[in-house]
């Protein structure tokens, strides 16, 4: 299939879209970064109507009044299962070596946006109304509209030969492998980005960038692939972070109403990234519209709001949420004296009407109390001029620090669950992890408690117990069994691999030994197929023994567990 | 040693062999069957030169029509262009006229340009004369060479060109990426360059 098979379409907005093909080859590389580009124009007649999917819906700002000149935001999308489903989970080499936060998702896109709104005579409704958006499973938000800065105004002028430029330059790319500094050479730039991996911790920006004075068009060094101006993000509710923490840390429902698609998109990656490196687990759609095929499951009022976070820029939804728990509104900022405005926390019973006022909609009490002194030197900071950069660091590693303080006697606790290496023998099945016991966790925190790394006061058993009933505990609890559960399984194969099976079989039965090669075997392809971080040589001397062991029994048997091994399907 | 990255673009008519020249170039390496190139491909290569190192970061363009409009992304903030014509064609050549015309008016104004008559292997089938092209590039201040991707005769000579007429860093060596040299005040290499 040629990926630029337009599909223009009739009804309301034609989307060219080009999507990588069946075949793996020519577009393999595109597809390890982007799912496909979509231009989305604006019909007056007939609205952004198209039914296949909610791109186009995602791909407009929802209420058009201050989105002259060119827009960026980014959405999120479930991904409608049943279209060709390759599973990646641990299985997928990215994922593997990926932080939880930026791997990629079996069941959700993200699209990022690039949206152009100018006066044009020659349009019926007098304006050029189109979306220029690239669709990927990577959350790396500064990448992606960095690289639609370079490709979109030139898009918009060129058309159609731009795009298949650009794609092609895509599908030479190098894949995105964790750890790894990049080059991304796209219409004459070459974008430097390193690849954060799971063995960093997610501090701050890795690398400095040194601006160099008209150097144009230096070499577009991206500081991050991820990680959004944080300080900028959070300007008006800067005095709650603490309470956005939480919130966000609990799972808890959050609306974020903002007064464009850019603000509420930035808002929700920000709010989500907040509690890095924890994964938020709930869904979280950094621009939510009422076209999204989730509308009515998230807005249901016979049931509890769900544990999602939002992004709205349409005031209708005022009413729609009006029964839920936490709504961020945000208004256009505003500066009194020399710092940005705050909003206040009010009551939710004062969310009625669509002009409804910023602030933070909520009856929450957070557990623990704000960190002054951490609000103080970013006010200060502001009053400083210091670059949104610095303040952005700041306020990441404080959040971080704190996320990771939280985390710290989870990890302990858990460590502790572990069989102690003595019990794992080559003879028996694998020991068991110890259960999870909330109490016993709670038990502990006298003495490991978060208070050895953190400074702030208040609840933090109450918030550790609010935790315990959230996605995130369940999301972080499963992620660290199935690693543990690896371990053990790692353990095992390697007392196994470090006995002397052969002698072990010298006074046994032939049942019991033809039992043993076919465990083994099984134990073997369990391994490579989960891909167990054991030494491929251990790997090796198994198979190598399994050998020996079949070679020690009669033909007739030898021949017999030869077969059976080329009948099983080998992975690799 | 320092490091300086060069932005270098490859221009010309389809199939005089601009991508066949890169790929000589980067990898010794020559396909007769290659296809033509969409929109752009992008190689890079570092070579030493003096006491400096050069890395070519190379853009080579599509020689397509359909591709043109896109050209000064390419030659955009480019230290040098390399503009290629195939010997045994007359027309690749007025083509190649019209891009140095574009540069002049378009491009960045100390581009270092160089001329490639490329396919010198062919010379039985040849239209256009070495001493005709030798005299435009002359007239013009450009490098000149008569290549063949083929037979890699050439290819590297056209980049050792290229790096002798790249204006030296300043004492500090501030300059360590490369595009700096078309801030250069325009003096000091106007007698190199094209335009």
């Amino acid at each position: 299939m040629d990926p630029f098979d337009s599909c223009d379409s009739r009804d309301g907005a034609s989307k060219t879209a080009a999507t990588n093909s069946q075949t793996p080859e020519p577009w393999s590389r595109f597809s390890a970064w982007l799912e496909c580009v979509c231009v989305v124009t604006f019909d007056l007649e007939l609205g952004q109507a198209i039914e296949k999917t909610n791109i186009c819906y995602l791909s407009f700002p929802d209420s058009y009044s201050g989105c002259l000149g060119d827009t960026q935001f980014s959405f999120r999308l479930r991904h409608s299962v049943g279209r060709r489903g390759s599973w990646f989970g641990q299985e997928d080499a990215y994922n593997r070596a990926a932080p939880v936060t930026l791997q990629k998702e079996h069941a959700h896109f993200h699209g990022y946006v690039y949206f152009r709104q100018v006066k044009d005579a020659s349009v019926k409704r007098g304006y050029f109304q189109k979306s220029l958006v690239v669709v990927s499973r990577l959350p790396f938000v500064e990448l992606f509209h960095s690289l639609l800065q370079v490709i979109a105004p030139e898009y918009f002028e060129k058309l159609e030969p731009c795009l298949e430029t650009v794609c092609n330059e895509i599908d030479q790319w190098p894949a995105p492998v964790p750890g790894e500094t990049l080059n991304l050479p796209v219409m004459g730039v070459v974008m430097q980005v390193k690849i954060p991996s799971n063995v960093e911790t997610p501090a701050g920006s890795p690398f400095k960038q040194t601006q160099q004075e008209n150097l144009l068009p230096a070499p577009m060094i991206l500081p991050s692939v991820h990680e959004l101006d944080l300080f900028k993000c959070f300007q008006s509710v800067l005095i709650h972070v603490q309470m956005l923490w939480e919130l966000m840390l609990l799972g808890e429902p959050v609306v974020v109403m903002a007064p464009s698609p850019t603000g509420s998109s930035e808002t929700v990656l920000a709010l989500v990234s907040s509690i890095a490196p924890l994964r938020y687990c709930g869904d979280y759609r950094p621009y939510f519209t009422i076209h999204d095929s989730e509308f009515k499951e998230y807005t249901t009022r016979t049931q509890a709001p769900p544990n999602v976070t939002l992004g709205v820029t349409n005031p209708f939804f005022i009413k729609t949420f009006q029964s839920w728990p936490h709504i961020i509104r945000l208004g256009d900022l505003k500066i009194s004296g020399d710092l940005p405005k705050q909003v206040k926390i009010k009551k939710l019973a004062k969310l009625k009407t669509l002009d409804t006022k910023p602030g933070i909609y909520t009856a929450y009490k957070t557990f623990l109390q704000k960190d002054k002194a951490l609000i103080k030197r970013i006010l200060k900071g502001i009053q400083k001029k210091r670059p949104s950069e610095v303040q952005s660091s700041i306020l990441r590693r404080h959040l971080l620090d704190q996320t990771q303080s939280f985390i710290f006697p989870l990890e302990q606790y858990l460590s502790s669950l572990m069989p102690p290496q003595r019990t794992v023998s080559p003879w028996k099945t694998p020991p068991q992890i110890r259960p999870f016991s909330q109490e016993d966790f709670i038990k502990i925190l006298d003495q490991g408690g978060p208070q050895l790394t953190s400074v702030l006061k208040g609840d933090w058993i109450g918030l550790y117990r609010r935790f315990f009933r959230s996605p995130n505990f369940d999301g972080w609890y499963r992620l660290r069994y199935r690693e543990m559960t690896q371990k053990v399984e790692c353990l095992h194969l390697e007392a196994i691999c470090s006995t002397d099976l052969l002698a072990w079989t010298r006074d046994k039965s032939e049942v019991e030994i033809v039992d043993l090669i076919l465990k083994l075997r099984e134990k073997l392809a369990k391994a490579r197929r989960h891909q167990l971080p054991v030494k491929e040589k251990h790997l090796e001397r198994l198979e190598q023994s399994i050998q020996t062991i079949i070679s020690s029994l009669p033909e007739d048997l030898q021949t017999v567990l030869h077969k059976q091994s080329q009948s099983e399907p080998h992975e690799h | 040693m320092s490091l300086r990255e060069l932005k270098v673009c490859l221009l010309g008519d389809t199939g005089v062999g601009k991508s066949s020249i890169v790929w000589r170039f980067v990898e010794d390496n020559f396909d007769p069957n290659i296809n033509p190139t969409i929109g752009a491909s992008f190689m890079s290569k570092t070579v030493q030169y003096q006491n400096e190192l050069h890395k070519f970061l190379i853009w080579d363009t599509a020689g397509q029509e359909r591709f043109r409009a896109l050209a000064p992304m390419y030659y955009r903030g480019s230290a040098a262009a390399i503009i290629v014509y195939d010997i045994t064609k007359e027309d690749s050549f007025q083509t190649l006229k019209n891009w140095v015309k574009e540069l002049r008016q378009h491009g960045p104004p100390n581009i270092v340009v160089a001329i490639a008559g490329n396919k010198c292997d062919l010379s039985d089938a040849r239209e256009v004369l070495e001493k005709d092209a030798k005299d435009y590039a002359d007239s013009i201040h450009a490098i000149f060479v008569e290549t063949s991707a083929k037979n890699a005769i050439n290819i590297n000579e056209v980049f050792i060109q290229i790096s002798q007429r790249i204006p030296v860093l300043d004492a500090e060596g501030s300059s360590v990426r490369g595009f700096k040299l078309r801030r250069q005040p325009a003096e000091s290499t106007r007698e190199r360059s094209c335009c």
